[in-house]
């Protein structure tokens, strides 16, 4: 238990880290690396206590299901530690409460698995001794980190598998919020297909939330209607995938292998894998090594494309996988100017390339793409 | 000999309280029994809970942060009650009542934080008046229902919040993802991270309490809510009373989302209210529509879903956690009809 006399009320430093500015460095997280003060101290196995809070349900197949996989792993790596886990916590002050609770109860690493933002931060600020790390996080403090994958490289692989299967050339998204993971999505979704296609369009609906099975399909249904033949989405669940197989159109998903509910709509998911990640943050959080980064776990080591759907023709595959395997070997980077925004403004001037850094705080449009935020 | 049931038009206080207390330990009783079953240790569960909520400075914090907005919703409601209207739409209310505060706050700078806490409170004050303004008239002057209108003005507020929050209002510059930018005035805290709004909430409660039993005004509201007939047929302005409290209402409401964005969240974004409008109405009905009620039912709510979050830290799902809430709110409202009732001997026959 946690005397909250002893929580200080410091502030956080600035440091300064918008990976915005920090952009220009090379294409490689984790690199951002500034501990601000010594190690938090070790703690033995015994003692330690390793708290998650996630957005969704565990059982969602999804995006949640994939960190509790990465719970698991952590707990087969360290069976005597206690474990807290609370699923589906709102984007409210519940959030505060439940990340005191964990404080409270003495949780020594406490991994959120989306960005809480300010209500992550508030808790953080008052208890120096636990380590904080936030999912698609940008914020460090002097216990704090976060950690995001670089999904727009399969995404932008899948996309060209997508260009290559839309008849009618019009991809419909289902969206969460106007977000920079979602912008990001979009954008490197259409533009894999427009290397196949370049008359290709994105159309997305924003449900304002990562788990809402209804609205998602109803999303899904509408764009169909609205003559896409290939959905794509960023949900942590398998809803408009369902209707995807209904209806006749393609499908590609997140977060895992979930071609059951529409073996001959699915074309393939942005697989995510945390386990490598929180095994070695728990890991050094044990031996007192732990320190305050940011990390963006790339293709190849925790985020890439799903083996190809039943139905994905050899040649599209191939094609897509090509690219894949470029991208892999650094010698193509599809994200180069000129890239225009949707008003038809160059934002990315032509022959510029841009990394992980500037991909994560992607907040406009481009041409082609309507539908996310403004 | 036998017996029958009688119905009393009001309760006898320890009677009510003894039935309140008896319907919780059942609720929970038996939610212990089916956690049993699923292999969890309720004992062990109660404890944790108990020792969370109470034990420490931490728990009590929170709980004090926690039951501030329910005390402004429950209040929002149960002042309608008193004149018979069913004010649903405190949700909407909320919302307008941050948005409101977040659009002042967030656009004045420098100005010193006393004279801003005030403009604060008036613009959150005003937001949640506006929204409730429509409804108020429609039924003042066309008697249309304000179950309808209030509710259903709920779901445009919260599309108002989510359009600009992720839209025009969004915070570009920052990290918070679907968020404005952070209002640049607090409501100082006072004790932990529990701020003003606490005291002042306890305080509108305990005013508004007053106002309905020792003024003429609040006299006139509850007759006019026991009997609109007579009311009018007394001369009494129904009309203009019924106005005055739903603006009141919305007011009350508003004044919640305010120290929520002002206080407790300090951004403003879609998932602000936390469904406190909704579960104003529930401590409305515990409160059985008493303005003075409404602290000690706020403050159960309080401790019943402070005690959710803590069950999940445990293990317990969010649906399990929903249910025995819904289980304990269930009995309640069992236990507080049923102690309205006394077993009376029907007269015994003569042999």
């Amino acid at each position: 238990m946690i005397d909250p006399s002893e929580l200080s009320r410091r502030r956080f430093m600035q440091l300064g880290l918008n990976v915005g500015a920090a952009a220009g460095a090379s294409m490689l997280l984790p690199g951002l690396v500034r501990p601000a003060r010594a190690a938090l101290p070790g703690i033995s196995e015994e003692e330690a206590v390793i708290a998650f809070g996630h957005v969704g349900p565990i059982t969602d197949e999804g995006w949640t299901w994939s960190h509790h996989q990465g719970l698991e792993a952590v707990k087969a790596a360290y069976p005597k530690a206690k474990y807290l886990e609370v699923e589906s916590i709102p984007y409210s002050a519940d959030a505060t409460r439940t990340f005191r609770q964990f404080v409270s109860e003495g949780a020594n690493i406490l991994f959120s698995t989306s960005n809480y933002g300010d209500f992550f931060y508030d808790v953080a600020n008052r208890a120096p001794d636990t380590a904080f790390l936030e999912c698609d996080g940008r914020t460090l403090g002097d216990n704090l980190g976060w950690y995001y994958v670089a999904h727009w490289w399969p995404t932008f692989v899948v996309g060209v598998a997508a260009g290559a299967l839309s008849k009618t050339g019009k991809l419909g998204y289902v969206a969460s919020f106007p977000v920079p993971s979602v912008y990001s999505s979009t954008n490197a979704f259409l533009m894999g297909a427009r290397t196949v296609n370049p008359n290709a369009t994105l159309q997305a609906i924003t449900i304002n939330s990562w788990f809402d099975p209804q609205a998602a399909t109803q999303a899904g249904t509408a764009l169909i209607d609205n003559g896409c033949d290939f959905l794509f989405g960023i949900m942590d669940e398998a809803g408009y995938l369902q209707v995807a197989e209904q209806r006749g159109v393609w499908a590609a998903m997140w977060n895992t292998d979930i071609r059951r509910y529409g073996p001959n709509a699915y074309v393939s998911s942005i697989i995510v894998d945390f386990k490598q990640y929180y095994v070695e943050q728990v890991k050094a959080r044990l031996e007192g090594k732990w320190a305050p980064a940011g990390t963006i776990l790339k293709m190849g080591a925790g985020v890439d494309r799903d083996a190809w759907g039943a139905k994905v023709p050899a040649d599209v595959a191939a094609k897509a996988d090509a690219v894949r395997k470029d991208i892999l070997d650094g010698k193509f980077n599809p994200f180069t100017g000129p890239i225009k925004d949707s008003t038809g403004a160059v934002r990315v001037k032509d022959g510029e390339a841009v990394d992980d850094a500037w991909l994560y705080n992607w907040d406009w449009s481009i041409e082609g793409v309507t539908g996310v935020g403004s | 000999m036998s017996y029958r049931l009688q119905r009393l038009p009001s309760a006898h206080p320890g009677i009510a309280v003894l039935a309140r207390l008896v319907a919780i330990v059942l609720a929970l009783v038996i939610a212990g029994i089916a956690l049993a079953f699923t292999g969890a240790r309720p004992l062990a569960l109660g404890v944790q809970v108990i020792s969370s909520t109470f034990g420490s400075s931490f728990g009590l914090e929170d709980l004090g942060l926690l039951v501030t907005p329910l005390i402004f919703t429950g209040l929002a409601v149960a002042l309608t009650q008193r004149i018979g209207i069913w004010n649903i739409g405190a949700e909407g209310q909320f919302y307008l009542g941050a948005f409101f505060a977040t659009w002042l706050g967030t656009s004045i700078a420098g100005a010193p934080l006393p004279l801003m806490l005030v403009a604060l409170f008036l613009a959150g004050a005003l937001g949640g008046a506006l929204w409730i303004l429509i409804p108020t008239l429609a039924r003042a002057y066309a008697d249309v229902n304000e179950l309808i209108t209030t509710l259903l003005l709920n779901f445009v507020a919260t599309l108002l919040v989510y359009y600009v929050s992720t839209g025009p209002w969004r915070d570009a510059k920052s990290n918070m993802l679907a968020s404005t930018a952070r209002i640049r005035y607090e409501v100082p805290e006072f004790w932990g991270i529990v701020h003003w709004g606490f005291p002042v909430a306890v305080l509108m409660a305990l005013g508004v309490a007053a106002l309905l039993a020792y003024t003429r005004w609040g006299y006139e509201v509850r007759i006019a809510g026991a009997n609109p007939q007579a009311a009018r047929y007394a001369g009494m302005p129904v009309r203009r009373r019924i106005i005055v409290v739903m603006l009141l209402s919305g007011a009350i409401a508003g004044v919640a989302g305010m120290f929520e964005v002002a206080g407790t969240v300090h951004r403003l974004q879609g998932g602000i209210s936390n469904n406190f409008g909704y579960l104003g109405i529930m401590v409305a009905v515990l409160a059985r529509g008493s303005a003075l009620a409404v602290i000690p039912a706020a403050a159960m709510m309080a401790v019943i879903l402070n005690a959710g979050i803590i069950l999940q830290t445990q293990g317990i799902t969010t649906s399990t956690v929903l249910a025995i809430t819904g289980l304990v709110l269930f009995f309640t409202a069992i236990g507080d009809e049923a102690a309205h009732y006394r077993l009376v001997r029907t007269g015994a026959q003569p042999a």
